[in-house]
C-alpha cells in the first residue's frame, strides 16, 4: 500500500527494478531500495491482516473509526480563481458552515461529492475515501480553460474547460465520482497506473462513477444511458467515454476525431508505457473493463449497483486485488465474488462471466 | 530556434501543442532543459496532464512548477496556446 510514507519512491518503483537497485554498489540506493522493499512486504502483509481481521480487531485498530451509522461527511470546496497555485485558493465551502454559494462549480462538485459519499457510505458503509473519515478537498475553477479533472493523492482539482469542446469538467456528476474513486482505489488495491492494472483503474473509476450518477438520478441498466461526461463535451452527439458501446462516444468530431476506445481483448491498444503514451493506454483499454461490466449489469438488471455493483466493490476491495492486476485477474475475482454473493450458477454468476466473455477476456 | 511545448494525458488523452521562435543559445537551451525535469519518482497523477518541451532534436519533460522566472512568461505564453493536435 502507497501511504504511511512521504517518499514516492515506494509508489511507483516496479519490483524488477528494485530488486536491480538493491543490488546497486551505490550503499545509498541500496539501503533505500531495501528499505523500499521491506515496507512493501509489510504493507503487504498488512492488508492481509487486516482483510482477515474481526470487526472487534478492525475497531480495536483504528481501522473502523465510525462504524456506528452516523458518519459524517466532511468535504471543503476551494475556488483558485482560475490560478495553478493550491496555497492560494480561497475556502468557498465546507460542511462546517454549509455556506451559500453562487459558483455553478462549486455546487456542482458539492452534489457530486455528496452524492458520491452517500453511494459509497449507504451501500457499502464505507466511511469516505479512505474507510476513515477522510475530508474530502475539490478545488474548481484550476488554471484558465483547464479542460481536465484530476485527483492528485490527496484532492480532486477540476478546471473550467476551454470553453470550444469541453465545458466546466465539474458538470458530470460521474466525472466527480471517477476522480473520487480514485482516491478509493489507491486506498484500496492502489492499483498500478500503467498497462493493464492502471486499465482497470481508469475502469473501477468509470464504473463507479456511472453508478454513482445513475443512482443519483434513479437510473436503472436500462434507462441510463452508460455515457461517461457527456455534459462536458460540448455538443449534443458527444460525450467522453461510453461503457455501452466503447468507441463510440465521440465520432467525426471536428477536433478529436474518432474515440479511440476499444471494447474487446482482441482490439487491446499496445501503446508505450511513456507519459504520451498514455501509460500503457490506460484511458483506452479501460474501455474492454468497462464493457465487461456494462454487459454483467444490464444482463442481471436492476439497478446496476444493487447487484454488479458489490461484486465489483468486493474485488475492488478484496487483499487479492494485486496492484499490478491484469484483466483476466479481475475477471476470476468478479466470478469467484458473484459466487460467493449470489450463489454458483447462479443468473448473476452467468452474467458476470457473459460479459467477460463478450470483452473477450 | 523554435521550441515546441507539448501536453498529453487528461481523463480522456488529448495532444496538445505549441510552438514559438526563441532566441537561446545552446548552453541557455540545455540548462532550461535540464532544470525544468520533474521529479523521476514523483507519483502519477490519475488523469493528470504532461509536458514536454522539445527544441529540434533534443527534449525534456516539463514540470511547470519548476520553470525559472525569467522564463515564465515565455512558458505562460506557449501554455496558453496550446492547441489540440489532430488525430491522424
Amino acid at each position: 500500500m502507497c501511504k504511511n510514507h512521504f517518499n514516492p519512491i515506494h509508489c511507483i518503483v516496479p519490483p524488477y527494478m528494485l530488486t536491480k537497485l538493491m543490488e546497486s554498489s551505490n550503499k545509498k540506493i541500496a539501503d533505500l531500495a531495501i528499505n523500499s522493499d521491506f515496507r512493501s512486504f509489510r504493507f503487504r502483509n498488512d492488508r492481509i491482516y487486516f482483510q482477515k481481521a474481526s470487526l472487534q480487531e478492525k475497531t480495536i485498530l483504528g481501522l473502523i473509526s465510525k462504524q456506528t451509522g452516523k458518519e459524517t461527511m466532511q468535504m471543503e470546496v476551494y475556488d483558485c480563481k482560475q490560478k495553478t497555485d493550491f496555497t492560494g485558493a480561497t475556502l468557498l465551502w465546507n460542511t462546517k458552515n454549509n455556506q451559500k454559494i453562487t459558483s455553478v462549480a462549486g455546487k456542482n462538485v458539492i452534489k457530486g461529492g455528496k452524492a458520491s459519499w452517500d453511494f459509497y457510505g449507504q451501500l457499502f458503509g464505507r466511511n469516505s475515501i479512505d474507510n476513515k473519515g477522510l475530508l474530502i478537498k475539490q478545488y474548481v475553477h484550476y488554471d484558465k480553460g483547464m479542460d481536465n479533472a484530476y485527483w492528485d493523492g490527496r484532492r480532486m482539482v477540476y478546471g473550467d474547460g476551454d470553453g470550444l469542446v469541453f465545458t466546466s469538467f465539474t458538470s458530470d456528476i460521474d466525472v466527480i465520482g471517477h476522480e473520487l474513486t480514485h482516491g478509493v482505489t489507491e486506498n484500496e488495491a492502489n492499483l498500478d497506473y500503467e498497462n493493464q492494472a492502471g486499465a482497470l483503474n481508469e475502469s473501477f473509476s468509470d464504473i463507479f462513477g456511472i453508478m454513482i450518477k445513475q443512482r443519483f438520478n434513479n437510473l436503472d441498466v436500462k434507462k441510463s444511458d452508460w455515457l461517461i461526461g457527456e455534459k462536458v463535451m460540448i455538443g449534443p452527439k458527444y460525450a467522453l467515454r461510453s461503457m455501452k458501446a466503447p468507441g463510440t462516444a465521440y465520432i467525426n468530431h471536428p477536433e478529436l476525431g474518432n474515440d479511440p476506445q476499444p471494447a474487446t481483448m482482441d482490439k487491446y491498444q499496445n501503446l508505450p508505457n511513456t507519459q504520451s503514451g498514455d501509460f500503457g493506454g490506460v484511458h483506452l483499454n479501460s474501455g474492454i473493463p468497462n464493457f465487461a461490466f456494462y454487459v454483467a449489469a444490464f444482463n442481471i438488471g436492476g439497478y446496476a449497483w444493487e447487484k454488479a455493483g458489490r461484486i465489483w466493490y468486493a474485488v475492488l476491495t478484496d487483499v487479492k486485488l494485486a496492484q499490478n492486476a491484469k484483466f483476466s485477474d479481475v475477471k476470476n475475482l468478479t466470478i469467484v465474488h458473484a459466487e460467493n454473493l449470489f450463489g454458483i450458477n447462479s443468473p448473476e454468476v452467468n452474467a458476470v462471466k457473459q460479459g467477460w466473455l463478450e470483452a473477450k477476456v | 530556434m523554435k521550441i515546441k511545448l507539448i501536453r498529453t494525458g487528461g481523463f480522456i488523452p488529448i495532444t496538445k501543442a505549441a510552438e514559438t521562435e526563441v532566441n537561446l543559445s545552446d548552453q541557455e537551451l540545455n540548462r532550461l532543459l535540464i532544470v525544468i525535469q520533474p521529479d523521476p519518482a514523483a507519483p502519477r497523477i490519475k488523469d493528470g496532464n504532461y509536458y514536454e518541451l522539445t527544441a529540434g532534436p533534443r527534449s525534456s519533460p516539463v514540470d511547470l512548477g519548476k520553470v525559472p522566472d525569467e522564463y515564465k512568461a515565455l512558458f505562460s505564453k506557449l501554455k496558453n496556446g496550446l492547441k489540440i493536435v489532430k488525430p491522424g
